[in-house]
C-alpha cells in the first residue's frame, strides 16, 4: 500500500506550477514547519519547478536578445547604403519603443560597428531622443513664444504642483509623464497642451485638473 | 500613374482641369486638425453619402486663417465662394443642410474674402454685416434685422440673403457690411444708411462713395498662392490645378542654368531663413566650384519657436517647395536634395514623403526626367529637436549623422559642405517662391517690395494679437500694417507695447516705431532682424525683462556649448537677468550685460551665440526703464510685477472663443 503524501501536498504540488520563486520558498519553509523536515517529493517538484522557471526565463531572455537583434538589423538593412544614417535609425528606434533603450543601443552599437560612446553622444546631443521610457500617459505642454505669452509657465507651474514631479519627469507609478516642447503649430490656440496625442487650445489653470482626472480614470479603466 | 512626358506637361499647361462644380475643402495642417478638422472631415463626407450629394470633398492645406481653425472653403452653385471658421465638427450636418437644401450660407462664421471690389459688376445676392467697432455690445445683430425688415418692405426678401459674418478682416470701422458676390465693401455704415444701401446698390447697382472702403487689402499671396488651394497629397491635383511643374518644365528645356540663375537675380530675391543672402549668388558660388557632386538642402527646421511659416508651407504646398527645389539643382548641377524637416513636424515629413514618392512614380525625380539629360533624386533627413541645427554647417553635420555642433566659416558650404562637397541651402520659403518667379518672370517678383528687399514675405503673427494667423505681404508694409490692418490689432483692445521678430536671434521693436516699412535693412538698424518670419506682439502687461529672459533661456538651452562665448556668456548673461527680475539686481549690471553681450556677439563661433544678445539689447534699449525700476524696486516691486502679469494673463485665454457662440 503506498503512503499518503503528506496532507495538502497533492494540490499544492499542483498550484506550485503557478507560485513565483519567492512562494515556491514559501511553501518549503511552510512544509518543513508543518513536519518539522521537507519531505522528499515536496523538494523534489519544487527544485523542478524552480529549474523550469529559469529555463524559461533564459528563454524569454535569448528570445528578447534575438527580437532586440532582429529589429536593429532591420533598421540597419533599410538605411544600410545611406551615409549618415546612425540619426535615422535612431529615430526608427525611438518610433518603435518610445525611447532609445541601453540594450537596443548596444546592440545598434554592434551592428553599426560604431563605439557605444559615439552613439551615446550623439542621443544626448539631440533633445527629441530620450532615454527613459515614456509614462503610460503623456501631459506635454507647449512653451513656444506664443504659449508662453499667454500663460503656458502657470500651466507648467499648475501641472508641476498637481503632479509632483518637474517637467522631463514621470511619475513614481510610471503613469504619468510630463513634458514641454517648443510650439508644436497650433498657436492660434494659445496656449495649447497635448494629452496623450490629443491638442487641447485655450488652456486655463483651471482645466488642468480635470486633464489629469480624466487619464487617471483611463488608466483604472485599462488596469 | 503613369510617366510624365514633356508633351503631359505642354498639354496640362494649355488645358488646366475643369473643377468640380460644387465642393468643399477641409483645410488639415497641424492647427486644423488639433482644432478638429479631421473629424469634420469624415462628418462631412458621412452627410455626403447619406444624403447622395454630388459635391467634391477636398483636403487642402491652410490659407493661415489660424485664429479661425477649424476652416473650410465652401463651392455652392447659385452661393458665393465662402471661407468658414471655427467650423466645429458638430457643425457638419447643419452646413450640409444650409448649402445643399437651402441653399443658404450660415451665419456667424465667414470669414469675408480680402479681394475687395470698387465696382458693383453683379446683382447682389448677399449682404454680409459684422459691427467690427469696440463698443459695449454687438449691433451685429441689430444690422442683420434692420436689413432683412427693409429687404422685406420691399419684397427683395427672397433675392438677398442678409448673413452675420465672423470676420470681416477689417477692424474698428464700425458696422461692415460686404455685398456679395462683387465684394463692395462699406465701413462704419449706420442705421440710416441701411435703407440707402438698398435703393442704391441693390435696387440700382450704384456704389455708394462716401461709404466704400477703399484701402485694398495689404496681403499678397505668391509663397502662399497654392496654400489652402491645392491637396497636398496629390500631385494629379498640383499638376491640374496649379500649374504644377511648368516653371520646372520651363528651366529644364526653355533656359540654360545660366539663365536660370540670371533669372533669379533679376528677382533680387534674397534668402527668407533669417541672414538675407541673395539667392542667386549662393546657387552661383555653388556652381562654379568644380566638384563630382553638389547637394542643395531645404533648410525646414524651422527653429524659432512660436513661428510655423515653413511648417505650414510644407504641408500645404509640398510639391512647389519639391519644384523650387528641381529647379535649384538644375541650376547648380546637382543630382541630389535632402529636405531637412523637424520631428517634431510629423505631417510636414508625411507630405513631403508622399510628394516625392509621387514625383519619383511619375518620373519627375530620378533618371534623365522627362526625357532631359538631367538627373535628380532628393529624400528627407529628421531634425532631433536642436535649434543650432539651423545654422548651415550645423545642419550639415546632423545629416552625416553626428552631433550638429557648427564648425567655423569659410569655408562656406557653397565650397565645402555635405561630405565636403558644394552645397546650396536654402529656406523652405525661398524654394516656395522660385517656381513663381521663373514661370512669371525676374522682373514681376522684383516689381514687389523695396529698393533693396524685394517681394513679399510671410510672417507668423502670434502673441497677444487679435487673430493670430500667417500674413504674406510685400516688404515694405509696415509693421503698424501687419498687426493692425491686416491682424486686427491686440487682443481684447489692449495697448500694444512691442513687436519682437527674428525670434530667438531678433529684437523688440517698441510701439512708437511700429510705423517703420519692414525690409532686412530697417529691422537691422532697429537692433532687430527679419529673421524667418516670426512675429509676435506684446501688450503693456507684458514684462520685457521677462520676454528676454524667455528667449535668452531658449539659447542657452540650445547652446552646444562648443565655444566658451556662448556657452559661459550666455549662461552668466541669463543668471544676471534672473537676479534683476527677482529684485536683486544692482546699478553695475546693465554694464555688465552689455560687456557680456558685446563679447559674444563678437566671439561667438556661430550665429546662435552671436545673436543670442539682441533680445537682451533691444529690451534695453528700448526699455531700459524696466530694467532699471527692476533694479531700484527691489524684490517688492518684482513680486509686484509678476502677480500682476499673472492676473493680467489668467483671464485672456476665455476671450478668442466668444466668437463662435
Ligand atoms: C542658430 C541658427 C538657427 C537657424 N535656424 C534656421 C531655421 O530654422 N530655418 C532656416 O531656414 N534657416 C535657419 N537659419 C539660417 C540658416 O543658417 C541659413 O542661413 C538659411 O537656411 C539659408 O537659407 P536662405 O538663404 O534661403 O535663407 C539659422 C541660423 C542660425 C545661426
Ligand atoms: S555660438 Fe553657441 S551654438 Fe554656436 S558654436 Fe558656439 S557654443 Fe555652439
Ligand atoms: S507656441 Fe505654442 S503652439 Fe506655437
Amino acid at each position: 500500500m503506498k503512503t499518503n503524501p503528506p496532507s495538502g501536498s497533492e494540490s499544492s504540488i499542483a498550484d506550485l506550477r503557478h507560485a513565483d520563486e519567492a512562494e515556491l520558498i514559501d511553501m518549503l519553509e511552510k512544509a518543513e514547519q508543518k513536519h518539522g523536515f521537507i519531505p522528499r517529493e515536496i523538494s523534489d517538484e519544487i527544485a523542478r519547478l524552480l529549474e523550469v522557471k529559469l529555463e524559461r526565463l533564459r528563454r524569454i531572455q535569448g528570445k528578447l536578445d534575438t527580437t532586440i537583434r532582429r529589429d536593429v538589423q532591420q533598421h540597419v538593412a533599410h538605411w544600410r547604403n545611406e551615409e549618415g544614417n546612425l540619426i535615422m535609425i535612431l529615430h526608427a528606434i525611438q518610433n518603435q519603443h518610445g525611447y532609445i533603450p541601453r540594450e537596443v543601443a548596444m546592440e545598434l552599437s554592434r551592428e553599426l560597428g560604431v563605439k557605444l560612446a559615439r552613439i551615446y553622444e550623439v542621443i544626448t546631443f539631440y533633445h527629441y531622443f530620450k532615454l527613459q521610457p515614456p509614462g503610460a500617459h503623456n501631459v506635454t505642454v507647449c512653451n513656444g513664444t506664443a504659449c508662453y505669452l499667454k500663460g503656458s509657465g502657470d500651466l507648467i507651474n499648475e501641472l508641476r504642483t498637481q503632479l509632483g514631479i518637474a517637467e522631463g519627469q514621470t511619475t513614481p507609478d510610471r503613469q504619468i509623464h510630463f513634458e514641454t516642447v517648443r510650439c508644436i503649430g497650433c498657436c492660434g490656440m494659445a496656449p495649447a497642451m497635448v494629452v496623450d496625442g490629443k491638442t487641447c487650445g485655450h488652456v486655463k489653470t483651471s482645466d488642468v485638473a480635470g486633464h489629469l482626472a480624466n487619464l487617471r480614470a483611463k488608466k483604472e479603466t485599462a488596469a | 500613374m503613369k510617366t510624365l512626358t514633356r508633351q503631359d506637361l505642354a498639354a496640362l499647361a494649355a488645358q488646366p482641369a475643369a473643377a468640380p462644380a460644387e465642393w468643399i475643402r477641409v483645410q488639415l495642417d497641424t492647427g486644423g486638425i488639433a482644432a478638429g478638422a479631421e473629424t469634420l472631415f469624415t462628418a462631412l463626407d458621412h452627410a455626403r453619402l447619406e444624403h447622395r450629394l454630388p459635391f467634391a470633398l477636398q483636403r487642402t492645406g491652410s490659407t493661415g486663417y489660424a485664429f479661425a481653425d477649424p476652416v473650410v472653403e465652401v463651392q455652392t452653385v447659385g452661393l458665393p465662394r465662402v471661407h468658414y471658421g471655427h467650423m466645429m465638427p458638430e457643425l457638419a450636418p447643419q452646413l450640409i443642410e444650409s448649402h445643399f437644401t437651402h441653399r443658404r450660407l450660415l451665419d456667424d462664421h465667414v470669414i469675408a474674402t480680402r479681394r475687395r471690389s470698387l465696382v458693383l459688376d453683379a446683382p447682389v445676392t448677399h449682404i454680409l454685416v459684422r459691427d467690427t467697432g469696440n463698443g459695449p455690445g454687438s449691433k451685429t445683430e441689430f444690422f442683420q434685422f434692420s436689413f432683412q425688415e427693409e429687404l422685406k418692405r420691399r419684397g427683395l426678401a427672397d433675392r438677398v440673403q442678409v448673413v452675420r459674418a465672423f470676420d470681416m478682416g477689417i477692424y474698428d470701422e464700425g458696422a461692415v457690411v460686404q455685398l456679395l458676390p462683387s465684394a463692395v465693401t462699406y465701413t462704419n455704415v449706420l442705421a440710416p444708411d441701411v435703407a440707402r444701401i438698398i435703393t442704391e446698390s441693390i435696387e440700382a447697382g450704384k456704389v455708394l462713395d462716401d461709404l466704400l472702403w477703399k484701402t485694398s487689402d495689404k496681403q499678397v499671396r505668391i509663397v502662399l498662392r497654392h496654400c489652402g488651394e491645392v491637396d497636398p497629397d496629390s500631385v494629379d491635383d498640383y499638376l491640374r490645378r496649379a500649374e504644377g511643374y511648368q516653371a520646372f518644365a520651363r528651366a529644364l528645356f526653355e533656359l540654360t542654368p545660366e539663365q536660370v540663375i540670371a533669372e533669379m537675380k533679376v528677382s533680387a530675391l534674397r534668402g527668407r531663413g533669417g541672414a538675407g543672402f541673395p539667392t542667386w549668388m549662393k546657387w552661383q558660388l555653388t556652381r562654379a566650384q568644380p566638384a563630382t557632386q553638389r547637394y542643395v538642402i531645404c533648410n525646414g527646421d524651422e527653429g524659432d519657436p512660436g513661428a510655423f511659416m515653413d511648417r505650414s508651407v510644407l504641408e500645404s504646398d509640398p510639391h512647389t517647395v519639391l519644384e523650387g527645389m528641381l529647379i535649384a539643382a538644375y541650376a547648380m548641377g546637382s543630382s541630389q536634395g535632402y529636405f531637412y524637416i523637424r520631428a517634431e513636424y510629423p505631417r510636414a515629413v508625411e507630405r513631403i514623403q508622399r510628394a516625392l514618392d509621387q514625383a519619383r512614380e511619375i518620373g519627375l525625380l530620378g533618371q534623365n526626367i522627362l526625357g532631359s539629360t538631367f538627373s535628380f533624386d532628393a529624400k528627407i533627413r529628421l531634425g532631433a529637436g536642436a535649434f543650432v541645427c539651423g545654422e548651415e554647417t550645423a545642419l550639415i553635420a546632423s545629416i552625416e549623422g553626428k552631433r550638429g555642433s557648427p564648425s567655423p566659416r569659410p569655408p562656406y558650404p557653397s565650397v565645402r559642405g555635405l561630405w565636403g562637397m558644394p552645397t546650396a541651402i536654402n529656406n523652405v520659403e525661398t524654394l516656395a517662391i522660385v517656381p513663381a518667379i521663373l514661370l512669371k518672370g525676374g522682373a514681376w517678383y522684383a516689381g514687389h517690395g523695396t529698393e533693396t528687399s524685394k517681394g513679399t514675405k510671410v510672417f507668423a503673427v502670434t502673441g497677444k494679437v487679435r487673430n493670430a494667423q500667417l500674413v504674406e505681404v510685400p516688404m515694405g508694409t509696415t509693421l503698424r500694417q501687419i498687426v493692425f490692418e491686416v491682424c486686427g490689432g491686440v487682443l481684447d483692445n489692449k495697448e500694444i507695447k512691442a513687436v519682437q521678430t527674428g525670434g530667438p536671434s531678433g529684437g523688440v521693436i517698441p510701439a512708437s516705431l511700429l510705423d517703420t516699412p519692414v525690409s532686412y535693412e530697417t529691422l537691422q538698424q532697429l537692433g532687430s532682424i527679419m529673421g524667418s518670419g516670426g512675429m509676435l506682439v506684446m501688450d503693456k502687461g507684458d514684462s520685457m525683462v521677462e520676454v528676454a529672459k524667455f528667449y535668452l533661456r531658449f539659447c542657452v538651452d540650445e547652446s552646444c556649448g562648443k565655444c566658451a562665448p556662448c556657452r559661459i556668456g550666455g549662461y552668466q548673461l541669463l543668471q544676471i537677468l534672473d537676479r534683476i527680475s527677482r529684485g536683486r539686481g544692482n546699478a553695475g549690471d546693465l554694464a555688465i550685460i552689455h560687456r557680456v553681450c558685446h563679447a559674444m556677439q563678437k566671439a561667438s563661433l556661430c550665429g546662435l551665440g552671436q545673436t543670442a544678445p539682441n533680445p537682451v539689447l533691444s529690451t534695453l534699449r528700448y526699455f531700459g526703464e524696466e530694467y532699471q525700476a527692476f533694479i531700484e524696486g527691489g524684490p517688492s516691486y518684482a513680486r509686484k510685477v509678476s502677480g500682476a502679469a499673472k492676473a493680467a494673463k489668467a483671464p485672456a485665454p476665455a476671450t478668442t472663443q466668444e466668437v463662435s457662440s
